[in-house]
């Protein structure tokens, strides 16, 4: 059984443990120096994981309706070194002893037209008048409101903020991701020890759910992925590429021996968002050839490691995975090579995606990135293999974030 | 091996939502429907897609149009996509933005269309929307949506029902391992791996169980905090099944000699009969909101009432919107989460929480749960 990526290069730079008010500090510095540069003096952040990284807060994400009536809203000052929060979570020892009281609000109800007129009133007493503020989302709620965040037309697009801030990851920000990602791996092992042929794809999340809460998860971020792939491409799903359909939803049905699964999931920790990727055989030793995928799977993602540090490009990541692969992209067409993972489960960088080759060409890795690499290989006739392995950017190269064995191959 | 097994929502039922609104975008002279979010792209196209946690930045996820009646939706397959919705109307996952307004511009009656309306918005769709829809007005959908979908059917309260019972049945497992030294996030393992087993894997809050505090109306402290003998815990359990959020929310007095206090229950009871008295059919909301203040019981900590079904629906009443409490009434076919929460000091709180469907003939539970145990 080969050992996880760890076995390679072991992590030295990487605290054990992550310091979270050293985390916000530095956060908040980061925040208000692009603010200043922007001429933003204010932010106002509604997106779940844009609060929960301007602000330390942390709660457990519901399902995505639940934003309506239950949204923790972030004010960001360019001259305050604690932000805003509005939330129902108020009365929360975790929060009181992160912010003070004065900057922790009631909730807010933005989707109402009445909650928006509070909601400014308060905001008017906060923010200085003529400020500028920048907004990451709307409701049409709030479009309808002149006196402060619309009154000289669309706010500026305060979401660009933090899109820029995040992208480089703190050494606690690293620690913080790897705890996440290690309760995610310990779960993942207790799912593995379980696949069988009769099993249902939702007893392998039942088993999932009950371990990552037990380890410390915050929650589940994605109803969790168990693709049985069809052995040819044809056979499975039509899709808008031609090429496979995936991920495709978990249901009860029956893992069945030989099944090849593709597995693919996530959790929030601390306000950072995991992901994991395997390729699984059900009751069976897997066979030369689908242990010729793997190889293959491990010489392009070997080769892409090869060329992975601060200052290579994701065109230079796509080109060597592309080399390994015989010239083919080793992706699949929706998603791609690559993804930046942070606070949320999918972020920049993007690499290989459909924003384009001259996209690639133009991003640059920086050291303090993380990146998930999942890279597949598809043998039509016999499925195919697919891993994710995340990493740290350094300016030498890499740093593992992930260390999970490929067993059964 | 073909395996299709992922379906999407009822016939009669996703049918009997898109003409709702359909009527309803003919009432207000809105041309195309672009919706963002899930449970709004949910009922117009009746197709599952993949659940994820929090809140989502708006993108044009599902169009629909009302010349031709026509779904477009954003899905990369076909798997789970309803028969009526053809190929050649799915477009797949885009990391290009400039790719959702050539899918959009392409659509027959974009160029010349006049109103389009959606349900929320963001500055880069602000700028981009317009390019695909050159001659459009944008307008809020958002009203028409909750309008529409404020009234259930019989079969969408059955639906609801059914994500009730689920997590009715997850609660039962999370209730029977509340002994003392178990921690608020044991519990909802407990509750989370109960209802993946009954065959749901999405819950609508991760919140599961809370430690109510005896010294504050209303604080939490870690999810960590091993619960004790006497302390009274809240549960709120919500599931997502076939995208119908079915919710419960009920407090049990930690075994070991543990129980409700019998003051505390009586002033529950007593709240929630004027609660109920207040679903009547035609009453204003904001009776929800007096039956506090006539039961002698300080607003809750969360809404009153709020609506269940696909997503986010209303009636929303909280103490903290009193003027949009008071713009509605109850209706016939409303289906709400009700909340009860009365505390008292040295003891803890009492919460509870009630899917309701309103009726002609008075307010019924969707749930077979007793609301809570017997005072002692």
């Amino acid at each position: 059984m080969p050992a996880g990526l760890m076995a390679k290069a072991p992590p030295a730079r990487i605290p054990a443990v992550p310091d979270f008010a050293r985390m916000q500090r530095e956060r908040m510095q980061r925040m208000q120096a692009i603010m200043q540069k922007q001429g933003l003096d204010a932010l106002v952040l509604l997106g779940n994981t844009n609060v929960a990284y301007a602000t330390g807060a942390i709660w457990p994400l519901g399902d995505s309706g639940r934003a309506n009536f239950e949204q923790p809203v972030a004010l960001v000052l360019g001259d305050d070194e604690c932000p805003h929060l509005f939330t129902p979570m108020r009365e929360d020892d975790r929060l009181r002893e992160k912010m003070p009281a004065d900057h922790l609000h009631g909730p807010v109800y933005l989707d109402f037209d009445e909650g928006v007129q509070l909601f400014a009133t308060q905001l008017a007493g906060l923010v200085p008048s003529g400020a500028v503020i920048g907004m990451d989302e709307w409701t049409n709620a709030l479009r309808r409101e002149r006196s402060l965040l619309f009154a000289s037309g669309a706010p500026a697009d305060g979401g660009r903020v933090i899109s820029m801030a995040k992208a480089s990851k703190t050494p606690d920000e690293l620690a913080a991701m790897r705890e996440g990602l290690r309760i995610t791996e310990q779960a993942i092992a207790e799912v593995q020890a379980q696949i069988a042929p009769g099993v249902r794809q939702t007893d392998l999340t039942a088993t999932f759910l009950r371990t990552i809460f037990d380890a410390g998860a915050d929650a589940n971020i994605l109803d969790p992925i168990w693709q049985v792939m069809p052995a040819r491409r044809e056979d499975g799903p039509w899709t808008t590429t031609g090429d496979l359909a995936c991920p495709l939803l978990s249901t009860e049905r029956a893992l069945v021996e030989g099944d090849v699964l593709w597995v693919d999931l996530g959790i929030s920790h601390a306000g950072f968002h995991s992901d994991f990727g395997r390729t699984w055989i059900v009751g069976r030793e897997p066979t030369a050839r689908q242990r010729a995928q793997y190889d293959q799977w491990q010489s392009i993602m070997g080769a892409v490691l090869e060329v992975t540090r601060a200052g290579a490009t994701a065109a230079d990541l796509t080109a060597a995975a592309m080399a390994a692969a015989g010239g083919t992209k080793p992706w699949m067409p929706h998603l791609y090579l690559g993804h930046g993972l942070g606070i949320d489960s999918a972020e920049m960088p993007y690499v290989g995606s459909d924003i384009g080759e001259a996209f690639d060409a133009s991003l640059v890795l920086v050291d303090g990135m993380v990146l998930v690499l999942e890279p597949i290989v598809w043998d039509d006739g016999a499925a195919g293999y697919r891993s994710e392995e995340v990493l740290r950017i350094t300016e030498d190269g890499w740093e593992p974030m992930t260390d999970y064995a490929y067993d059964p191959f | 091996m073909t395996v299709v097994e992922i379906l999407p929502d009822d016939t009669a039922l996703r049918l009997a939502r898109r003409a709702r609104v359909l009527a309803a975008m003919e009432e207000a002279d809105v041309d195309f429907l672009v919706v963002g979010r899930e449970g709004n792209a949910r009922y117009v196209s009746g197709a599952p897609r993949l659940w994820t946690a929090g809140s989502r930045a708006f993108g044009p996820g599902c169009v629909f149009v009302r010349e031709s009646g026509a779904v477009h939706l954003l899905s990369t397959w076909d798997e789970g996509i309803p028969e009526e919705i053809p190929h050649e109307n799915l477009y797949g996952i885009t990391f290009n933005a400039m790719n959702f307004v050539t899918v959009l511009s392409k659509i027959e009656g974009a160029s010349t269309a006049r109103r389009v309306a959606t349900d929320s918005m963001s500055g880069s769709s602000a700028n981009l929307l317009p390019k695909a829809f050159p001659a459009a007005e944008f307008i809020d959908g958002e009203p028409m949506l909750r309008q529409i979908r404020r009234v259930k059917s019989p079969e969408e309260v059955e639906a609801i029902r059914a994500s009730v019972r689920i997590a009715e049945e997850a609660l039962a497992a999370a209730t029977k391992a509340l002994v003392p030294g178990v921690t608020e996030r044991q519990l909802t393992a407990i509750f989370m791996e109960a209802m993946a087993a009954a065959g749901v894997t999405t819950p609508s809050g991760q919140d599961v169980a809370w430690i109510t505090s005896r010294q504050d109306p209303w604080r939490r402290t870690n999810r960590d905090t091993p619960v004790q003998p006497g302390d009274l815990v809240a549960f709120e359990a919500g599931v997502v099944r076939a995208g119908y959020a079915g919710e419960v929310g009920r407090t049990h007095a930690v075994r070991e000699g543990g129980h409700i206090d019998s003051e505390l229950a009586q002033r529950t009871s007593a709240l929630w009969e004027r609660l109920l008295d207040a679903c009547r059919v035609g009453a204003p909301l904001t009776g929800l909101l007096t039956a506090y203040d006539d039961a002698g019981v300080p607003p809750p900590p969360m809404p009153v009432a709020r609506g269940l079904g696909l997503g986010f629906d209303l009636p929303l009443v909280t103490h903290s919107l009193p003027l949009t409490a008071g713009e509605q009434h109850i209706e016939a076919g409303m289906v709400f989460a009700l909340t009860g929460y009365v505390w008292k000091e040295g003891v803890g709180a009492l919460y509870v929480q009630e899917p309701m469907v309103t009726t002609e003939s008075g307010p019924v539970s969707l749930s077979t749960t007793p609301l809570h145990e017997q005072g002692v």
